[in-house]
C-alpha cells in the first residue's frame, strides 16, 4: 500500500511539473526570435523607396556601399530622440561609402513632412504606405533599423533608439565583416 | 429578314450565358481569396499583439500583413509559400500552432504525457482509498474466536437463568 502511495503522488507530481513547463513555454520561450531578425546573414530584400522629395532610391542600386535602413514615424517618440543622432552620423558617414534611407511607416505625409523639417533628415527619405518595405524586413515597430554591408547583406537589425555610439559600432561591423562568399536570399 | 432577327436572339441569349458564367467565376474566385487569406490570418500571430491572430488584430501591421497575404493570393502563390514568407521575416514565433519538430515536439507528447500520468496517480489513489476502506469494513466482520465464543456462550446463559 505504501509503495503505491508513493508511485500515484509521484506520477501527479510529474504531471504537475510537466503542466507548469508548457506553461513556461508558452510565457517564456521561443521569444528571442522576435529580437534577432531571421534575416540577419541574409541578402537584404530590394525594394525601390518613394523618396518625399519625388525621386526615388532604389536599394540594390547602392550595392558597394554599407547602408542603414531606418523605420520611423512621427508619432513615434523614441524617434524623436534618435533622430539628431541619426543627422549627426549621417554627416559624418555621407562623405565615405555609407548611405542612409529613412523609410517612414503607419502615418500620413504631412505628419511625417513637418517631422523631417523639425528633427532633420537631410538623407534620403521616403515612405511606405502600403506596409510592404516593412514586412518585407520583419519590422514590428518602430524605430527599428537594419545595417546592411556593400555586397547588400543584413549584417544587424537594432530595435530602439539609435545614438551615435550604436551607429558607428554596427556601421564599422557593416563595413568590415562582408565576403562575398555564401550570400544566400530569402524568398520574397 | 426573321432567320436574322433569330440569329441575333441567339447570339444575345449566348453572349448573357458567358457572361452570367464569367460573373459567377470571378465571385466564386474573389470568395476563395478571401476565404483563404483569412485562413492564413487566423494561422499567423500578430508580432506586436498579445495572443491575437493577423486576423483578429486591428494594429496597423496586421493590417499590412493581411493586404499582403490578400496580394500574395492573387499573384498565385500558395498557402505555404506564404506563411514561410512571414516566418522568414518573424520567425516561428509567428505561428499560431507550434511546428511539430525540435523542442516543439515537447509541446505536442507532454500534455499527453501529463494527462497519463495525472491519470495513473488518480486511479492509484482511488485504487488505495478503496483498499483501505475494503480493510475497514473486514475489521467489522472479524470472526470470534474461540473464548469470545465461550464467553458469548455465558453470558446468554446468565441472561437465561436472569429471565427465570
Amino acid at each position: 500500500m505504501k509503495i503505491l502511495s508513493i508511485v500515484s503522488r509521484l506520477a501527479i507530481f510529474v504531471a504537475i511539473i510537466l503542466v507548469l513547463s508548457i506553461m513556461g513555454y508558452a510565457i517564456f520561450g521561443n521569444r528571442i526570435i522576435i529580437k534577432k531578425s531571421p534575416l540577419v546573414g541574409y541578402e537584404a530584400p530590394d525594394f525601390t523607396l518613394a523618396l518625399f522629395d519625388g525621386s526615388t532610391v532604389k536599394l540594390s542600386d547602392l550595392k558597394g556601399k554599407a547602408v542603414l535602413v531606418n523605420f520611423w514615424a512621427s508619432w513615434c517618440i523614441p524617434c524623436r530622440d534618435e533622430a539628431p543622432e541619426l543627422e549627426s552620423s549621417w554627416m559624418k558617414y555621407k562623405n565615405k561609402q555609407v548611405a542612409f534611407l529613412g523609410v517612414n511607416i503607419w502615418d500620413d505625409d504631412a505628419n511625417a513632412l513637418s517631422y523631417i523639417k523639425k528633427y532633420g533628415g537631410g538623407y534620403p527619405n521616403g515612405k511606405d504606405p502600403e506596409g510592404q518595405i516593412g514586412v518585407d524586413y520583419g519590422v514590428a515597430g518602430v524605430p527599428e533599423t537594419y545595417f546592411i554591408d556593400p555586397t547588400g547583406r543584413i549584417t544587424e537589425k537594432y530595435t530602439g533608439p539609435l545614438n551615435g555610439e550604436i551607429i558607428d559600432f554596427y556601421l564599422g561591423k557593416a563595413l568590415l565583416n562582408h565576403d562575398t562568399d555564401g550570400l544566400t536570399q530569402k524568398d520574397n | 429578314m426573321l432567320k436574322d432577327k433569330s440569329k441575333i436572339q441567339v447570339f444575345i441569349v449566348l453572349s448573357l450565358i458567358i457572361l452570367a458564367t464569367l460573373i459567377s467565376k470571378s465571385f466564386s474566385l474573389s470568395e476563395s481569396i478571401d476565404d483563404e487569406a483569412r485562413e492564413i490570418s487566423y494561422l499567423l500571430m500578430c508580432p506586436v499583439c498579445q495572443g491575437q491572430s493577423v486576423a483578429e488584430s486591428n494594429s496597423d501591421l496586421a493590417k499590412d500583413m493581411r493586404s499582403i497575404i490578400r496580394q500574395k493570393l492573387e499573384a498565385g502563390e500558395s498557402k505555404e509559400k506564404i506563411i514561410n514568407y512571414f516566418v522568414d521575416r518573424y520567425g516561428e514565433s509567428i505561428l499560431g500552432y507550434p511546428p511539430v519538430k525540435g523542442v516543439n515536439l515537447l509541446l505536442w507528447i507532454l500534455p499527453a504525457l501529463a494527462v497519463v500520468l495525472g491519470g495513473i496517480g488518480i486511479g492509484l489513489f482511488l485504487h488505495r482509498s478503496k483498499a483501505i476502506t475494503g480493510q475497514e469494513i473486514n475489521i467489522g466482520k472479524v470472526e470470534n474466536t474461540k473464548e469470545d465464543k465461550e464467553y458469548l456462550k455465558m453470558v446468554d446463559k446468565d441472561l437465561k437463568d436472569l429471565d427465570k
